[in-house]
């Protein structure tokens, strides 16, 4: 998604694990865990035209 | 249409009719236990403030499927243009109604239009307003360069063809617009038995 994001174009791409996202059952917690499944929050910037002084994502 | 194109074409219709179903029967019966933490559970673990849960609709909180909390990152602004992809009962984008104000709009996009209902309801029952549109996130049905923010929680790893997604979410922002999504992401490649099972693959 990462990379998905910065090739779109988006800038100031972000991401952060989610600390307390797990399954509710310990098997399909197990599975996701074996293949590195985790939760994330994403933040990016669409660049706007003329300058860098856009607010928003931190 | 080649045969991997087609199959994929199949798997897309038989994974549209998964994910319906699995966060209608989230929505209609929340009591349930699923695999993933829901409700107002799922919320408090992720951080979502308790007087937001207090005052939104009960319906809204326990149906909530979220991952995580895209409200923790996206500042909202009076005022902001916020699309809510992938809206279901509508808690997110209650809480969105709530930042943007009197002067902002939020706007919902979801695969079921019973969804889009119930979203609308609980959003109206708080006394704020939201438009919900039945659409697809890989066709999200807005114009260019129509919203300020994109917030989604859980969405995005739904689809088959993420990079569509994004490219969707991109061109539906204003220049200067941004998204704060939470979702679900594999380190490793799923195997193709997952990729195969519309079940597994809308968990």
């Amino acid at each position: 998604m990462f990379r998905l994001l910065e090739e779109t174009g988006f800038s100031r791409v972000r991401s952060a694990v989610v600390p307390r996202f797990r399954f509710r059952k310990e098997s399909t917690q197990n599975a996701a865990e074996a293949y590195g499944v985790k939760a994330v929050m994403m933040t990016a910037l669409k660049p706007a035209p003329t300058d860098g002084s856009l607010a928003g994502a931190s | 249409m080649t045969d991997a194109a087609s199959t994929q074409a199949s798997l897309e219709v038989m994974l549209k009719d998964e994910i319906v179903r699995m966060y209608q029967e989230v929505a209609d019966n929340p009591r349930s236990e699923f695999h993933f933490f829901h409700g107002r559970e799922a919320a408090e673990l992720f951080g979502y403030a308790p007087e937001w849960l207090d005052r939104a609709p009960a319906g809204a909180v326990a149906s909530f499927a979220g991952v995580g909390n895209p409200h923790e990152r996206s500042n909202l602004q009076p005022g902001e243009t916020v699309l809510d992809l992938g809206s279901g009962a509508g808690l997110d984008a209650i809480i969105a109604a709530w930042r943007v104000g009197i002067t902002g709009r939020v706007v919902g996009v979801d695969l079921n239009p019973a969804m889009c209902l119930k979203a609308q309801a609980h959003v109206a029952a708080t006394g704020a307003k939201m438009e919900c549109h039945e659409g697809r996130m890989e066709d999200i049905p807005l114009p260019d360069a129509s919203v300020d923010v994109v917030i989604s929680n859980g969405v995005v790893n739904l689809s088959f063809r993420k990079r569509r997604v994004v490219e969707e979410m991109f061109r539906v922002l204003r220049p200067g617009g941004r998204i704060s999504i939470t979702d679900i992401v594999s380190a490793k490649q799923l195997s193709q038995s997952i990729v195969n099972d519309p079940k597994l693959w809308a968990s």
